[in-house]
């Protein structure tokens, strides 16, 4: 190579990076970076994190701030890849000098995630990433304020089977960290409750499932436990009703934000009645006045009612990090740990408080309560637990 | 004489000033020189096949990929030393690469470009349902290539593979078999009847290529930590072609211009997800079309204008 074309190149590398320092200076505002699908297959749960960040951040610069400072949010497309959601974490807290992390609703990215937070030493609080081995990992700088695998089929999932009387149920699952980890916790939980099931394993992208379902509905089953997030559980939804297992057996979607995206209804069609879906939020069933008072602000500036209950979890994740942000009193991550571990905050959701009993999932984790919810003719009614129900389970 | 003592001067020291780049910058620069460093890997060996044997092969991301969940998979699963899990990845690679060469590069053309993008979906569609030894769409977590991470240790691991990798390119341009990678590309009847081995060179620029490939995307797991179906993508693919197409395909400094250039480019435009891919395509396709020889050829012809005429 002659000399021109090395020098050529160094010159464009310094003039790059050069160009590249800008939009990491004079930073005035606290910046707290939000990983997330804005992008790929579950793109709404972007959307739904965009609008709760927008009233979060809103709702914490009109009490003032924190540390007397605007609050900002620096939002990072994941795609709900673990090698975006890994670098672009990375570019957060590098590029954009955020104080800590929140966000996350695939178990993949989070755990290529924390991998980072660890090592970087930065504050991470996971959203809607349910993996157990998030924070059964017990990273200092990890923390989980939303529902948790076993958290969910413990306290959820395997209780409302039981409490429904059904007698047989097939497990599918999307080959993602989630899907096999909360697979594996039912089909524990099943075997203990004595309900004979029966499982398989699903491609996380599908949109064929004739095959599956086929073989699902030659077992029998009253109830269809799928853990299938994005599309895949639409697509898996209206074939379940083309080839007749469904209203036999009832489908409960074991993510739920799917069963209340927008284009369910337009992708489902009336397939979608009398499908069973896990939520943190209901209408009807608002926990605290914190929950009440999200409603009507989301109401307001969106004109329409909050549907995806995710748009509530980031809501609650940016106002614990803002509280702990003015305990701490100061940017360094362990002092942000350190007031993250003494988080007593009442949220949309309930009172917010990380476990700190080590050699489990339940380290640094908060558990909100879920409700399981069908859907009555375009309608929400509660089905679980008995004293949130709004009504029976229809078959 | 003279002239080449003079330019080995301004080689050494243009690399002991890009070396020391790194230092005082943030690990956010030191990131993307890191993956620049990648990409120069990747755009350089890929051009040794397409700009100096004119084989178009699509399946370059895919022996990046077999590189990567080689050493990744002996690092995770036999606790093989990562050091030794790139050597074993370069040379699945380049198995691979002769494999497939052997196979189809007697057919060449649009014949190998097919082929080597069948290859590539394979390849990818294995990685995808193979999840209980790749982990798929999960992602692999693999241990990293020293003990202690140091973004600044990984710059120098990266620039030595891409000044490994330049110099085999080099050395290969440079001999007696690059004249026959020329020939093959300029005229491979004419090239055959002067007694020129076609498959031959062709096979042996496709297995150099992928074992070069191996290398970088074995290096780039380790980097990453996370190896995920993402590295042997189309996406990475076409990224790639974009990157050598507008730095300047068959020219040596090309590939690096457009590594470099691209990488830079696409932090600023991240925003628009998947876009940017789109777009250095569509620039790709006006360069190949207005200005085959890429930026290297537009400042060369600028240079020439410029200078006055004998």
């Amino acid at each position: 190579m002659n000399k021109k074309g090395f020098v050529g190149v160094i010159v464009l590398a310094l003039v790059g990076l050069m160009l590249a320092v800008g939009p990491a200076l004079g930073a005035d505002p606290v910046k707290i970076g939000v990983v997330g699908p804005r992008t790929g297959d579950a793109a709404a749960t972007g959307k739904a994190f965009e609008e709760g960040i927008q009233l979060a951040t809103a709702w914490v610069n009109a009490k003032g701030g924190v540390l007397g400072r605007p609050l900002e949010v620096v939002f990072e497309d994941t795609a709900g890849a673990p090698d975006k959601a890994a670098s672009g974490f990375e570019r957060l807290v590098t590029r954009d000098k955020v104080a800590m992390v929140l966000g996350e609703s695939h178990s993949s990215s989070a755990l290529a995630e924390i991998e980072v937070a660890n090592r970087l030493k930065i504050p991470f609080v996971v959203v809607e990433a349910w993996a157990d081995p998030i924070t059964a990992k017990n990273y200092r700088y990890v923390f989980r304020a939303g529902p948790s695998n076993s958290g969910v089929v413990n306290e959820t999932i395997a209780k409302w089977v039981q409490a429904s009387g059904f007698k047989k149920a097939y497990i599918v699952a999307e080959n993602s960290d989630w899907g096999l980890g909360i697979a594996q916790l039912t089909e524990a939980a099943l075997k203990k409750a004595a309900i004979p099931y029966e499982q398989l394993v699903t491609e996380r992208k599908s949109q064929d499932h004739y095959t599956e379902l086929t073989k699902i509905k030659q077992f029998g089953p009253d109830v269809v436990l799928a853990y299938v997030y994005g599309t895949g559980l639409h697509y898996f939804v209206a074939q379940a009703g083309e080839v007749g297992l469904t209203p036999k057996a009832v489908i409960l979607d074991g993510a739920g934000p799917p069963s209340l995206w927008p284009d369910y209804w337009t992708n489902v069609g009336d397939y979608g009645n009398l499908e069973c879906f896990v939520s943190s939020m209901h209408e009807k069933v608002e926990l605290t006045p914190l929950a009440k008072e999200f409603r009507e602000n989301y109401v307001k500036a969106f004109g329409k009612a909050p549907t995806d209950y995710k748009s509530r979890s980031i809501y609650d994740a940016v106002l614990i990090a803002a509280d702990a942000i003015n305990r701490a009193g100061s940017l360094g991550a362990e002092n942000l740990v350190t007031a993250l571990e003494k988080t007593d905050l009442l949220t949309t959701r309930g009172k917010a408080k990380f476990g700190m009993e080590k050699g489990g999932p339940e380290y640094h984790q908060w558990m909100p309560p879920m409700l399981v919810i069908q859907w009555q003719d375009k309608a929400q009614t509660v089905l679980y637990p008995p004293e949130a129900a709004t009504g029976q389970l229809k078959r | 004489m003279v002239k080449a003592i003079d330019n080995r001067w301004w080689l050494a020291a243009a690399v002991a000033g890009f070396a020391a780049l790194p230092w005082g910058l943030g690990i956010y620069h030191q990131h993307v020189l890191i993956v620049s460093l990648f990409y120069v890997m990747m755009t350089a060996s890929w051009n040794l096949l397409a700009g100096y044997t004119g084989q178009v092969s699509f399946g370059h991301a895919a022996f990046a990929g077999i590189g990567a969940y080689a050493s990744g998979i002996l690092a995770t699963k036999v606790g093989l030393n990562p050091w030794l899990g790139v050597g074993a990845g370069t040379l699945a690679a380049a198995v691979f690469g002769f494999l497939l060469g052997v196979l189809c590069l007697k057919m060449g053309g649009i014949y190998l470009s097919l082929t080597t993008l069948g290859f590539s979906e394979i390849l990818h569609i294995i990685i995808n349902n193979e999840y209980e030894i790749t982990r798929g769409t999960m992602g692999l977590q693999v241990p990293g290539l020293i003990a202690e991470y140091s973004k600044l240790a990984y710059f120098y691991i990266f620039l030595a593979g891409a000044i490994i990798t330049l110099a085999v390119v080099h050395r290969l341009i440079h001999a007696n078999i690059g004249l026959n990678f020329r020939a093959v590309q300029n005229d491979e009847r004419a090239a055959a009847a002067l007694g020129v081995d076609v498959v031959r060179v062709r096979v042996l620029a496709f297995t150099v290529s992928s074992a070069l490939a191996g290398m970088a995307g074995a290096l780039y797991g380790h980097y990453l930590l996370l190896i995920t179906p993402q590295i042997p993508s189309l996406d990475q693919q076409f990224l790639v072609l974009s990157m050598t197409v507008i730095g300047g395909l068959g020219s040596f400094a090309g590939p690096v211009i457009g590594a470099f250039g691209l990488e830079i480019l696409s932090e600023y435009i991240r925003a628009y997800g998947e876009y940017h891919v789109l777009a250095f395509g569509l620039v790709a396709l006006i360069v190949a079309r207005f200005a085959p020889r890429g930026l290297v050829g537009v400042w060369k012809q600028f240079m020439d204008r410029r200078r006055p005429a004998a």
